[in-house]
């Protein structure tokens, strides 16, 4: 589910790691972004929620990268890209006694709070990909019904 | 004015700066050809531009003492902030009887209404998981319609304490004192515009039960003299003062008054913006209700008090201390219902098909890359981002920006002179 010619990116910006003075902007500009593009009230919460833990993750437990939401044919999705420190194992990180036992989640370099099983809540799908001491990538899809 | 919103421009007075343009919360304001213009759509009457103006341009229409005598039984209704506008030594009944030595049949306090009512939201605080947003200030609710319209289910489903305690007042002049609808007029003393524009315009209502607000500041003066001279020994029988319900005029009183944990008080528009940032991002979930306030620190610090707002703050506090009791009345005085579901006010998509909406979006982001990123305001909106967007939907043009300007100029010049040289010989030696 890779970006095609369809697609269209509205946000790409760069997350600093330890900025939390900046933490919730690049969710603030998406929401108003995509109140312009008319897209329904619920939707945008939900976006917001998940972009905002994605935004918050790369600040607190990775070494910073990139967040970025793309439009596509029926669906939105947004990517965070980190420099690492990976995740050693994706499918425990999806576990739902992650989504609360942060401290956990952290030592596997996730979890602003509930984590990913909290996105996982949110999005219509959502990709991980990751290696330890490299980084990870997820998609989080939303599905514009 | 409409009868939407209360504040307005003296045009004479507007200097054409914008002081108010960056203040405004919502982007209301913008400034063309040297005077303000707030766009109705987004203003939510937080009176933050009035509060910014140097040049005491921006007024807030209220009603004058004079309208009561439409009515033939006029009643009052003070606001809980009003009492911090004096100093604890005068006694609140002496407010109460100088009120009726100005004209109002009947004067009833605010407060009584925000006793009802902090009962009435501890008993849906139970039933309720939350998060429960305060709907009182009318300025909060207006922001959340227009800019988090996902949060309109957590306000707390009831009438504002100003709404309570009118129809109470005013049913029970007509059913119990046999006066005719149109007899009976309700006058609220108001501190801020946002109360003053729920009289034409109440939120979650068919129709308000408030007939008129006089602004705290037209009235003081003519009620301080009449304190002032007011024999001490007077007494008034019936009146009992509702000390818990006045804390609700400073920060922090309502919320205390719930007895419950997981409370905020959160005061001042930008506090209150940043605050429904986090909650609509999902990063609160500890806390249950929320009292917001778009005023400083609470109420009391509306733009249409006289007195500093911490202050005031000061003299709330001094007056409620050692109070420890609600006045006893039934909450079946009341009716809490709203007629009406609070529901969005949210400024229009740049387009309402997705796909041009989408071209536009585009042609934003160009036009945003034009733009030099300063943010100065010269051009009269607030950022760069909001004159693009203005740009994008026709209302404004690039040159509006003083920089752009002065590079076409700059180019122009140079075209011009270029082709000033570029005269044939002959006609420069004929100019000589
Ligand atoms: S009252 Fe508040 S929202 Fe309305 S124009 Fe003034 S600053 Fe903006």
């Amino acid at each position: 589910m890779g970006s095609n010619a369809d697609s269209k990116e509205i946000i790409n910006a760069e997350v600093e790691a330890g900025d939390f003075s900046s933490g919730g902007e690049i969710s603030s500009k998406l929401k108003d972004l995509l109140r312009k593009l008319g897209t329904s009230s619920k939707l945008i919460r939900k976006i917001a929620i998940i972009t905002y833990e994605l935004e918050m993750n790369i600040i607190i437990h990775s070494e910073g990268g990139s967040l970025a939401a793309e439009v596509n044919p029926g669906r939105i999705d947004i990517i965070a890209r980190d420099e690492g420190p990976g995740i050693e194992d994706v499918d425990k990180a999806f576990k739902p006694g992650y989504s609360t036992a942060s401290e956990s989640v952290r030592e596997m370099g996730f979890g602003a709070g509930m984590g990913l099983c909290n996105i996982k809540n949110y999005a219509d799908n959502l990709e991980v990909e990751s290696e330890l001491g490299v980084g990870t990538t997820i998609r989080a899809s939303i599905d514009l019904k | 004015m409409t009868d939407l919103h209360s504040v307005l421009l003296d045009e004479d007075k507007c200097e054409g700066c914008t002081n108010c343009v960056k203040n405004c919360p919502t982007d209301a304001i913008r400034v063309h050809q040297g005077q303000a213009i707030i766009k109705d759509e987004k203003c939510i009457d937080c009176g933050e531009c009035v509060r910014s103006c140097q040049h005491h341009a921006k007024q807030i229409s209220t009603d004058g003492l004079d309208k009561i005598g439409d009515y033939k039984h006029p009643i009052v209704l003070v606001a809980p902030s009003f009492y911090g506008q004096f100093t604890t030594d005068i006694d609140p009944v002496k407010i109460v009887i100088a009120f009726k030595q100005l004209g109002f049949e009947e004067v009833w306090d605010v407060a009584l209404g925000a006793e009802a009512l902090t009962r009435k939201t501890a008993q849906y605080l139970k039933d309720n998981e939350g998060p429960i947003i305060s709907s009182s200030c009318p300025t909060v609710v207006r922001l959340i319609k227009l800019l988090y319209p996902e949060l309109l289910d957590y306000l707390a489903p009831f009438k504002s304490p100003v709404q309570l305690v009118a129809q109470r007042a005013k049913e029970r002049a007509i059913k119990e004192k046999g006066f005719a609808e149109e007899e009976v007029g309700v006058f609220f003393i108001t501190p801020c515009p946002a109360k003053m524009t729920t009289v034409n315009n109440p939120l979650g209502l068919e129709k308000s039960y408030v007939d008129g607000a006089i602004a705290v500041d037209k009235i003081y003066r003519k009620l301080l003299k009449k304190v002032k001279n007011m024999d001490v020994s007077m007494d008034y029988e019936e009146y009992e003062t509702p000390y818990l319900g006045i804390s609700w005029g400073k920060r922090g009183g309502e919320a205390d008054l719930l007895s419950s944990e997981n409370t905020i008080s959160v005061t001042g528009i930008h506090n209150v913006t940043s605050i429904l940032d986090e909650l609509d991002r999902g990063d609160l979930p500890s806390i249950k209700y929320f009292e917001l306030v778009s005023c400083e620190p609470g109420c009391v610090g509306g733009v249409l008090n006289v007195k500093n707002p911490f202050v005031a703050q000061f003299n709330i506090e001094n007056l409620v201390e050692d109070h420890g009791k609600f006045i006893e009345q039934s909450l079946d005085d009341y009716d809490f219902e709203l007629d009406k579901e609070f529901t969005p006010n949210t400024v229009a998509p740049l387009d309402d098909d997705f796909a041009s909406a989408m071209a536009k979006l585009t042609e934003l982001e160009e036009e945003i890359d034009e733009l030099p990123g300063l943010d100065c305001a010269a051009c009269g909106a607030p950022d760069c981002r909001t004159l693009a967007e203005d740009i994008i939907n026709g209302l404004a043009n690039r040159t509006d920006c003083i920089f752009i300007l002065r590079q076409q100029l700059a180019e122009l010049t140079d075209e011009m002179s270029s082709l000033a040289h570029s005269l044939p010989p002959i006609i420069q030696d004929e100019g000589d």
